[in-house]
This record gives structure tokens, sequence and C-alpha cells, in this order.
């Protein structure tokens, strides 16, 4: 079943210097599934995931043929019902923890706001939740870690608080951006098999925004890589290693490996002709 | 001769109401011209050994000495000569209000040395940037740039040991290929002894000929270069860094 569709999607910036596009005609379908988008820093993987939930700014503008969740024409409903999906029914985990959090709030304030908010909960059923969202992460003391400061975070804890966050209203539609690059490698293993359970028992779709082609590789269903503001392959993850694309195999050579020769590691051909 | 030695270190922070042990008798040596480097997680206390060494958090306990003298409080002139470190995020590290150029003169300016306009432009050469990059501010450089910037900063006086703080993490994929490249480069053509920290055992395994596991502020395994590459770590905490590792999640 079809969760989210997207039909030749274009963002467009109009700045001083001319006409930025920082997507250009990006498709794709997601069911209840993980897909992974890959890319380097400027690829357009994050606009993309924005797009979804609308959230760029003018004077950033989003073009599409399609763009539709569960029925719902994205491009059509007005700010008022886009506000009542966000959160609620798709939700996007930010990629920094030290932006994206607000700094003079404590953790739990933030955590429970919209659960207070939207769902009027109080007190001790209230301070239940939030601890079983955060115990739900793996943090180890979320009694502290509620009366914390953003600031007296690690930049693991943070990116935990923001995903505990975004899974309370259990939403339909997971889209995180780079929720893992800042976690240890054994934290990130635990994020990534909390991710994996909502996919496998809720049913939730996922949008997996990463810049480590390996750990898409490894993690997600299928895998869309961007360059340059397009998706230059799509292939099942499991069939990575054998990718196509110069830019994919680019992406995969330049990455050290445990016991690989210490030889210079290959670069990336950026001047090809399939940037177009 | 060991180039650097670690004996038994301990660093306690003060936090007010506790103390803070990041560092728990912790002894290592690094010869002339290796490469050494420590892994683990955040909070293990990796970096903070190289911030000991640097005078950057308090030492408690144990002993460093570079090249069998023990280091002076503060660390003096000497010091930044033979050591240098480069910091992690390169949006951080480097004034903002500075130019290239100023960030790079002032190593030359404080301890005396001429020949700055030459010494400059050259040291943005050998990193890789184009002396036109001079005047520019950090925030006109991508993070590869930046990266380079502050690897060439830690260069300026020409010290024998480079300390490196996660200099990779982050970068792009491509990006961190070259800079590893670059400073795999450096080491060869200077002699260089490196200390490197990073969580990723990937990139810990192509830059370092042995290695120290980390956890908790506490050594947990000390490996050479084939027995990591052959798996054969002997602590289990060693093993499931090694399994999470990215690089395996393809061979599974």
């Amino acid at each position: 079943m079809t969760l989210l569709s997207v039909k030749d999607l274009y963002v467009t910036f109009r700045t001083e210097s001319g006409i930025v596009e920082a997507v250009r005609g990006v498709s794709f379908d997601l069911g209840r599934e993980r897909l992974g988008i890959v890319g380097e820093s400027g690829s357009g993987k994050t606009m993309t995931g924005r797009s979804v939930l609308r959230l760029i700014r003018p004077p950033g503008r989003i073009d599409a043929v399609e763009m539709t969740f569960d029925g719902i024409d994205l491009l059509k409903i007005s700010e008022r019902q886009m506000r009542a999906l966000r959160g609620k029914r798709i939700a996007m985990v930010m990629q920094d923890p030290k932006y994206s959090l607000n700094p003079v709030m404590r953790v739990g304030e933030q955590l429970t706001e919209g659960l207070r908010r939207r769902d009027g909960l109080r007190g001790a059923e209230l301070h239940r939740k939030a601890i079983a969202a955060l115990e739900a992460v793996q943090i180890r003391d979320p009694e502290r870690v509620l009366r914390a400061y953003p600031h007296e975070l690690s930049g693991g804890m943070g990116q935990r608080v923001m995903i505990a966050m975004m899974l309370i209203p259990q939403p339909d539609l997971l889209i995180a951006d780079e929720p893992t690059s800042a976690l240890d490698v054994t934290v990130q293993a635990e994020v990534l098999s909390i991710l994996d359970g909502l996919v496998r028992d809720r049913g939730m779709g996922l949008i997996f925004i990463s810049h480590d082609l390996r750990l898409v590789g490894r993690f997600c269903d299928r895998v869309l890589v961007m360059y340059k503001g397009r998706v230059v392959e799509e292939l099942e993850a499991k069939h990575l290693m054998q990718a196509q694309h110069p830019y994919t195999q680019g992406l995969l050579n330049c990455l050290p490996r445990i016991g690989g020769d210490r030889g210079p590691l290959p670069g990336l051909d950026r001047a090809a002709a399939w940037a177009g | 001769m060991a180039l650097i030695e670690i004996d038994n270190l301990s660093v306690t922070f003060d936090a007010g109401d506790r103390y803070v042990h990041a560092v728990q008798g912790v002894s290592l040596t690094v010869h002339a011209r290796e490469s050494f480097g420590l892994v683990g997680e955040s909070g293990s206390g990796k970096s903070t050994i190289l911030r000991a060494i640097c005078g950057l958090a308090p030492i408690s306990g144990g002993a460093i000495r570079i090249d069998g003298k023990p280091l002076q409080t503060p660390r003096g002139f000497d010091f930044a000569r033979r050591v240098q470190m480069v910091f992690q995020d390169p949006y951080a590290s480097l004034h903002p209000r500075h130019t290239i150029d100023r960030t790079l003169a002032e190593p030359l300016a404080i301890h005396r040395i001429g020949d700055t306009d030459r010494r400059v432009v050259q040291a943005l050469r050998d990193v890789g940037l184009d002396p036109s990059f001079r005047f520019r501010y950090p925030h006109q450089l991508s993070g590869g740039q930046r990266q380079r910037v502050a690897i060439a900063r830690a260069l300026m006086l020409e010290p024998e040991i480079l300390l490196l703080d996660e200099p990779t993490s982050a970068l792009d994929a491509s990006v961190q290929a070259e800079t590893l490249n670059l400073l795999s480069r450096l080491r060869a053509e200077r002699g260089l002894t490196f200390l490197m920290v990073s969580h990723d055992l990937a990139v810990i395994d192509h830059m370092c000929d042995r290695i120290l596991v980390m956890q908790h502020g506490r050594a947990v395994e000390e490996l050479d270069r084939d027995q990591l590459a052959a798996g054969a770590m002997k602590t289990g905490y060693a093993r499931t860094l090694f399994n999470a590792s990215a690089d395996r999640m393809l061979d599974g």
C-alpha cells in the first residue's frame, strides 16, 4: 500500500544571483517500509524531506505534479490542515539537536508539550509517559534528563530526546534527517532497532536521510541516491554493492574499511556529465 | 624510545556536587613517527586524553612525558613548537572574525618567526588550498576547506606531533577521504607522529598502526592493526564496537 507518493518534485529558491534549484524532479513512492535517501551535503536530500511537511520557507517554493499522503493532497490543503498533520501523522526528526531543541526550555517541558497541549495530559500520567518515551530510546537516567536543559546533554542524548519527542504521537510517517550521525555506533544500533521495530510492529513508513551509504544499505529496504538535486540511482538496499551508477560506486569506494589497504582513498569524480 | 609516554593518567573534573572521573589510570606509549589511535564512544575519555596533553584538562594523577621529559605547566612555547592539535569541528575551531591569513599568521607572530608572507602561502599550498583563500573568512569556506585550514594552522610551527581529535567526523564521506589522504601524505612527508581520536573504527584502522579501545574513562584493550583486521580482540566491549562498525554492515 502506498502511504506517500511524490511525483516530479522541484524545490527552487529565488535568490539575488538567480534561481537555485535544490531539488530537481524527484519522484518516489513509499509504502510502510524504510526508504533511504543518501547523498552528500547540498544534494537536496534534506530539502526533499522537508518538502513533504511543506517546511520550506519563502523565498523557497515547492512544485510537484503530485504529493499525496494517505489520500490527502499535500499541495492543496491549507496551512491549518497541514499543521494538523505535522507531528501527529507525519513527524520529522531534525539533524542537529543543538539547533532543533529549544535552548531555554527544560527537556521535560518540550518533550511533553504535545502531550499537554494536544492530549491534555497532566501530573503523574504525563510524567509516566515522558519517562517511558525516554526509556524507549535507551536513556539510562530519564529523571535527570527531564530536568536538564539541552546544553547539559551530549549530542547523542539530545538526538535521542528528539527521537523520543517525535515518536510520542505515534506518527504514520517518520522523516528522520541524519538521526544517528551524532550517535556512537552502539547507540546508533539501538536507535536503528527502535525505528525498525516501529516500522515492523506499527506499520510506520520511514524516510531515512543520511550521508552514510553503508548504514542506509544495511538498515533500509530501498535506497535513493541523490546528487545535485536529482535521484541518480534507485535500488534495493541489498543490491547496494552491485550499484551501477559511478556516483554511487564512488560514494561506496571512498570509505575506509577495516583491514583494507592503506593507500590513498579514491576521490569522488564530481565533474561527470550525469550531474546534468 | 617512546616519544609520548602516558603513565597511569587520571583526569578528574570538579562538577560542584560531585567529581567526574573522565580518565582513570590510562597508560600508553607512542613511538616517533608512529600513528596511534584512541577509539571509544562519547564520554569514554579519549578526547580528554588529548586535552590533558595540551594542558586543557585537569590532570589528577599519573604523568605525561614527551621525549622522556615531564610536561611543564603551563605548557609554554617549546611545547607548542613540538605538539599541535586539530579539533573536531572546523565550524567551531576557527575564529569567525579572523581571516584565514590572520589565523595562520598568529602562531608565527607569537613565536616571533618572520617570513610570514611566504610561510602562509606555502601552508595553504601544502594542504591543497589555493592561495586565493588567504583573505577569506571561515564562513566563506566549506567544511572540508575549513578543516584544511585547521590542519594548516596546526602545522605552522612545524611540530613533530599532531593530536587529531575526530578530524573528519564532521565531514562528508568523499571530503573525509580527501582529508584522510591529506593527513597521510603530510605524515609521510614530514615524519609526523599522530595521536588520533575517532569513534569510527574504520577510519582509525585506515590511519593508525596501533589502537587503544576505551570505555568509561578506562583503557579496555590495545590492538595492533593485524589483530583488528583479523577481528582478534579479546574483550567483549572491543568486539561489540567491531561488530557495530558501519563498514562491517555490508558484509553481514
